[in-house]
């Protein structure tokens, strides 16, 4: 089977290092285009309840400190893709933020995407806990092939 | 990060805040006038007289059926700036508490929450860090839930994140376990008074020292006894809980000074107390104190405390605006809770919050159960 376009997700973390040498490898064999998604997290200022009122800086010191955690991930995410699609033709990393869950949805279910390849614990590394459900909540909606590994 | 334009997402928030009033005005001109008079197994009223439920608690309830039956774990686009802000009038609602005090009654009522607020923040963030080592918690981790269950649930949390490298994933498993705890507590806490036959001077200092999140202490004061007056649940609970809002930048200081204590490396950002003072004081308290003092300065005339002058119209009118402002925030407060995320608590983190949290809340009511008669009313 033939996958043109194979969406890989990544967290920086080596929750996905198995899911991104697969990915890497059906891109190799049927010269694919493959790319490795990254999304920065923006439920946690809804998660953590923020308002003006708590104080100056508490909350939004706090979201700046999760700001930066994210960012670190962002840049090992695209070193870890950098180093594992070395070599292929067409691979690019791509950075989006929202809802993890939402995003990778709305790129999986693209009739772009012919396969998205998901490990089981990516997002968790700095997400909030709902994302620990995300495979399921992925397999669920799901309406394009989707590969998940553990 | 994403921080709040407050005027610009005004307009945005009014189909969130629109659903918000007409659920609240439906549940007090309706739904509890019905449940007053319904009669079930014979019984006028069996249902207020053995559930409890008042306007408050069925606002919650409201509100979590919103977000995670109707709407299915997400509050829509349209109402979702609504909701966000109808938390910010639980804050809102407590800075017009402040009208219930005089700087007087501050000081009676503020010298015992002082001792027993003291006292049980320093004995759960010694009971935390044990734990912590017992349950070979991560320093981080340990650092974020001893604030969490000492002080003031999520704003304590994420006050002393940035200020011991706490990743995110401490932060969520400490608010998950924090905000489960304190839905349990806030649901029962009333049962248990009227069952103890607490007055609202015990059950005040009982939950406001016992329960980790102000809006739960807020939402479980107002279950017991929803009036807004002097001496009532409510007024007694949220001094107990401003005392421990403020103590929130020195036990940032303090937590900190314990994780870097164990480190080796030189790395970080380390603040002085000065600067978390500044940084970490919550804001809405600097607006209730305000209140008090003109209170007290006869800015809306008399207070009606007991055994004195009639409260004036503008004080009855702040009161009444109060209970509205105070039922909105609190259907916000429902639709805030999302069961997915807390189901996500666990592991150590959960038994460490859970043991703290029950040992708090229990050693609470026996203390004030021992000291009934040295609580000073107001």
């Amino acid at each position: 089977m033939h996958f043109g376009h194979i969406l890989v997700a990544l967290d920086g973390s080596p929750a996905c290092a198995a899911a991104l040498g697969h990915a890497c490898w059906l891109a190799r064999q049927g010269d694919s285009t493959l790319t490795g998604l990254f999304v920065i997290d923006t439920g946690w200022a809804d998660f953590i309840g923020n308002d003006w009122q708590s104080s100056s800086n508490a909350r939004q010191g706090f979201l700046d400190h999760i700001g930066r955690e994210q960012d670190a991930q962002a840049q090992a995410a695209r070193s870890q893709f950098a180093e594992a699609a070395a070599g292929l033709g067409d691979a690019r990393f791509e950075l989006a933020a929202g809802d993890p869950v939402r995003v990778l949805l709305a790129r999986l279910n693209d009739p772009g995407t012919d396969l998205c390849i998901f490990a089981r614990r990516t997002f968790q590394v700095s997400g909030r806990p709902s994302l620990k459900s995300a495979a399921r909540a992925l397999a669920r909606h799901a309406t394009r092939p989707l590969l998940l590994l553990p | 990060m994403t921080d709040i334009d407050f005027f610009k997402r005004l307009p945005r928030a009014l189909p969130g805040l629109a659903l918000i009033v007409l659920t609240m005005v439906v549940i007090r001109n309706w739904v509890e006038p019905w449940m007053t008079d319904a009669v079930v197994l014979g019984q006028k009223g069996w249902l207020i007289k053995v559930t409890h439920l008042n306007y408050i608690l069925l606002g919650i309830i409201a509100g979590l059926l919103y977000r995670n039956l109707l709407f299915r774990g997400r509050i829509p686009a349209l109402l979702e700036d609504g909701f966000k802000l109808s938390r910010l009038l639980i804050k809102t609602g407590i800075i017009l508490l402040g009208s219930l005090y005089t700087v007087q009654a501050i000081v009676q009522l503020g010298a015992m929450a002082v001792l027993l607020i003291g006292g049980f923040v320093i004995l759960s963030l010694v009971l935390v860090l044990w734990l912590g080592r017992v349950f070979g918690l991560d320093r981080s981790m340990t650092a974020v839930l001893a604030n969490a269950l000492s002080i003031c649930g999520v704003s304590a949390a994420v006050a002393t994140a940035p200020a011991v490298e706490a990743k995110a994933s401490h932060v969520a498993y400490a608010i998950a376990t924090i905000l489960g705890f304190g839905i349990l507590t806030m649901f029962i806490s009333p049962f248990i008074g009227h069952a103890l036959g607490l007055t609202d001077l015990q059950y005040g200092a009982w939950v406001g020292t016992g329960i980790l999140n102000s809006g739960q202490v807020l939402a479980a004061a107002l279950a017991f006894n929803p009036q807004v007056t002097p001496g009532s649940a409510v007024s007694v609970a949220e001094i107990w809980n401003i005392m421990r809002v403020i103590s929130i930048p020195f036990a940032v200081f303090a937590v900190t000074l314990w994780y870097w204590s164990g480190k080796t490396e030189e790395s970080g950002e380390r603040k002085g107390l000065g600067t978390l003072l500044v940084e970490k004081f919550p804001v809405f308290v600097i607006g209730f104190l305000v209140m008090v003092l003109l209170t007290s300065l006869g800015a809306f005339g008399d207070v009606g405390i007991k055994g004195g002058p009639a409260a004036s119209d503008t004080i009855k009118m702040l009161r009444l605006w109060m209970t509205w402002i105070f039922g909105f925030g609190l259907v916000g407060l429902g639709a805030y809770i999302d069961f997915k995320e807390l189901a996500q608590a666990g592991g150590a983190p959960l038994k460490v919050g859970l043991l703290v949290g029950v040992t708090k809340y229990v050693l609470a009511l026996a203390v004030v159960l021992l000291i009934r008669d040295y609580l000073v009313a107001i």
